[in-house]
């Protein structure tokens, strides 16, 4: 749930990069943090191993200025992607405003994209959130290399996308696709205290 | 200074500050959310430290149940010149983490007593419930979608945003 203070008029989102691991969920940070002026972010955390492998998981806080009114800012996690880190998944999702699902193009990662997808909707119902309504888009990450390496953005809407989510083709090592997976996210978690339904719930 | 998300914490916290001496106190949910603060001066700095203190609380919570069958309930860190003291509380809204540092001018002595005293508030205090109506206006994409391009140094004016940390 979006952390709202009322009194001095900010809203705070928490969201959160998934999928398998290599995908590319920390080089949308990366880019992410590259292109932001100083002001506006902290500095990025990441716990990583000496490989430069998520252990723990990587967070950028993000100022995005005003929005009706309310200093609006986002934290950007990610979680490590390796199957054995589960328990590390569940703690990061815990309180997820959005989720950002990256996958990894590539043909033979598709039995990875799969299981991946379905360990998110697992760790979401087990952490009593909705997976059907919590909000969610796709971003389908590496489709700069070879068509003959890829499976093309139907092909992965086929695989993945049965809920009819916003998805995002994406080259997020030189940030194809990345602003936009973001600005989807965002507008996404924002809707919702836009939105009459979710304000009751609050 | 203190600054909270939720008005009910600003009492509690400011006394803890005041009584138990110390430099930093963040109180955040275990998912990393703010839910009050002294001590920090950027707003994304304190981002940084509470999902860092949830981190830690998580790990150290997995490790004592690994060890010790339960999870630890507190966590305490004797750095050169600055300690830290992390543990957990609970409010109406359910647990939430106290990370507070401290040097020569409190002791961990002082710390745990005032931080129980912190949790026996925050535990009896009355939570107010805000507002059920929409916040945001019905065209706010209009407004996230300009300072988004901003922010990626995508629209003219990038300039002209006055930063709100």
């Amino acid at each position: 749930m979006s952390l709202v203070n009322y009194a001095s008029r900010e809203i705070t989102c928490k969201i959160v990069y998934y999928g398998p691991g290599r995908s590319g969920k920390t080089t949308n940070l990366h880019y992410v943090y590259g292109q932001v002026p100083e002001e506006r972010k902290g500095k990025m955390v990441s716990l990583a191993t000496q490989t430069d492998r998520t252990l723990f998981f990587d967070f950028l806080p993000l100022d995005l200025g005003t929005i009706s009114g309310f200093t609006t800012r986002l934290q950007l996690y990610t979680v490590p992607g390796q199957v054995y880190y589960q328990a590390t998944r569940k703690l990061v999702l815990q309180g997820a405003d959005g989720v950002v699902f990256v996958a990894d193009s590539q043909s033979r990662q598709l039995d990875e994209n799969i299981e991946s997808f379905q360990d998110l909707h697992a760790n979401l119902g087990n952490q009593g959130m909705d997976p059907r309504t919590v909000p969610l888009v796709l971003q389908y990450n590496k489709q700069d290399l070879p068509r003959d390496m890829i499976m093309s953005v139907d092909e992965l809407d086929e695989a993945l996308n049965f809920r009819g989510v916003p998805r995002f083709a994406a080259d997020a090592l030189h940030g194809i696709g990345v602003f936009e997976t973001l600005r989807g996210i965002a507008e996404l978690v924002l809707k919702r205290l836009a939105s009459p339904a979710e304000a009751g719930s609050r | 200074m203190i600054s909270v998300a939720e008005p009910w914490v600003e009492a509690p916290l400011k006394r803890f500050v005041d009584d138990a001496r110390v430099t930093f106190a963040l109180l955040i949910y275990p998912s990393g959310q703010v839910l009050g603060q002294s001590g920090f001066s950027r707003a994304v700095e304190v981002m940084s430290a509470a999902a860092l203190a949830a981190g830690i609380y998580a790990t150290v919570r997995e490790l004592g149940r690994t060890l010790d069958g339960k999870g630890f309930r507190d966590v305490f860190h004797a750095g050169a010149k600055r300690r830290l003291y992390l543990a957990e509380a609970f409010t109406p809204r359910g647990p939430c983490l106290l990370l507070t540092v401290f040097d020569e001018q409190s002791s961990l002595g002082l710390v745990q007593l005032y931080f129980e005293e912190l949790r026996t508030a925050l535990a009896q205090t009355k939570v107010q419930v805000p507002d059920a109506a929409p916040m945001l206006d019905e065209n706010f994409e209009v407004e996230l979608n300009r300072n988004l391009a901003m922010l990626f140094g995508r629209a003219p004016g990038r300039r002209h945003i006055t930063p709100t940390s």
